[in-house]
């Protein structure tokens, strides 16, 4: 009985402990300031983020460039991020002239051939 | 102290140890759904550099504010200036410099457009507050032309005297022909064993056209803007006199302008 009151007493004080370790690191003291990486934008400036991408295209038409610059937006492929910003800025009713810039470069992209792959 | 509470305390201090670790180390803090200013410094470098980028495309000076609003720096030329210098340093792509300057040279030529129905009005969007409009009308044309091939030409040379400036520097404005400053304009210095560049409007406080070079003493320097091939060639560092005699190095003052 007293070997269990102990065990017990153990896990309760490990329980309270990791939960006010984890308040303490994540909310009153985080490790460092929280920074967002450009992956993790808000649709809103995500979408924007694009649009300032294929404003620089339609000047530069540098395919490439572009890739690079849509990259920053996470893993996903440029192509499935430009659709995803041409199907939120469709939703929010973006200017006709916008939503041509976005259509531009989302067809570029999907003309541009892929990625070479290793052969083996 | 009570025999019973040894286990509690060695409990809780593992659980510090171990919740601490895990929150600091394992799995950080990162925020999801942020704002542009809440990313570190090189994303933020790189989303100003695209807000000029697309600014250079599109000429559309209202947009590229609202976007640069959401930094809110009230020193934004500066700091596109200043980020122009260091991307240039650093070895990127010319064109991001130029891109950066100009912006910076229009911000400090431009003031902020006041506000009007036609630039708050927007699409209605349910679920985020849009902070940037998107309004075609409204886009201005560009108040700096540069007008193909009319090239600059060299209009003003001439030693400027001034004490409280002992550094000797070739300060160089560029001027369109309505006489507003051009930034971004790619600026060459030559010497017999060497060659630098710099471009215009990266310190807006100065001016819009504007830009500067150290000299050295007993250095002859040419000078000639990139775009145009306008040349002044035999500047070195000239002696001025103050009024109480004593003797200091001043700099020249170079106005290329587009006729």
């Amino acid at each position: 009985m007293t070997q269990l009151l102990r065990n017990l007493r153990f896990w309760i004080g490990l329980a309270l402990g990791l939960a006010g370790g984890l308040l303490y690191g994540w909310v009153l003291h985080p490790a460092a300031a929280p920074t967002a990486a450009p992956a993790a934008l808000r649709q809103d400036y995500r979408t924007d983020y694009v649009l300032m991408v294929a404003e620089a295209y339609q000047a530069e038409a540098d395919i490439d460039l572009a890739v690079q610059r849509l990259a920053q937006l996470g893993p996903a492929s440029p192509a499935a991020i430009v659709d995803e910003a041409v199907a939120y800025a469709n939703r929010q009713g973006f200017a006709a002239s916008d939503m041509e810039l976005l259509s531009r470069l989302a067809r570029d992209l999907n003309a541009a051939p892929a990625p070479a792959t290793a052969s083996p | 102290m009570s025999r019973g509470l040894v286990p509690l305390l060695i409990g809780l201090a593992l659980g510090v140890i171990g919740g601490l670790t895990y929150a600091w180390a394992i799995d950080p803090v990162e925020l999801v759904g942020g704002a542009p200013a809440a990313m570190s410094a090189d994303a933020q470098a790189d989303y100003l550099t695209l807000i000029a980028s697309a600014y250079a495309a599109t000429d559309d000076l209202p947009r590229a504010q609202a976007r640069l609003a959401l930094f809110s720096d009230p020193n934004a030329a500066e700091t596109l200036g200043a980020l122009a210098q260091a991307r240039l340093a650093s070895g990127r792509p010319v064109s991001e410099a130029q891109a950066l300057a100009r912006l910076a040279g229009d911000l400090g030529v431009r003031p902020s457009p006041p506000p009007s129905p036609a630039t708050t009005a927007s699409p209605a969007r349910p679920t985020v507050s849009p902070t940037i409009t998107r309004t075609p009308t409204l886009r201005p044309s560009p108040t700096v032309s540069r007008t193909p091939g009319a090239p600059f030409q060299i209009e003003r040379q001439e030693l400027e005297c001034d004490p409280d400036q002992t550094a000797p520097r070739i300060r160089v404005r560029v001027l369109d022909a309505a006489g507003q400053g051009v930034p971004g304009v790619e600026v060459l210095v030559l010497w017999d064993t060497g060659e630098d560049r710099f471009y215009t409007g990266l310190k807006p406080e100065l001016g819009s056209g504007y830009g500067d070079f150290a000299m050295t003493e007993g250095v002859v320097y040419t000078v000639r803007l990139a775009e145009s091939g306008a040349l002044v060639t035999g500047l070195q560092v000239q002696t001025c006199t103050s009024d109480s005699g004593e003797s200091y190095p001043g700099s020249w003052a170079l106005d290329f302008v587009q006729p």
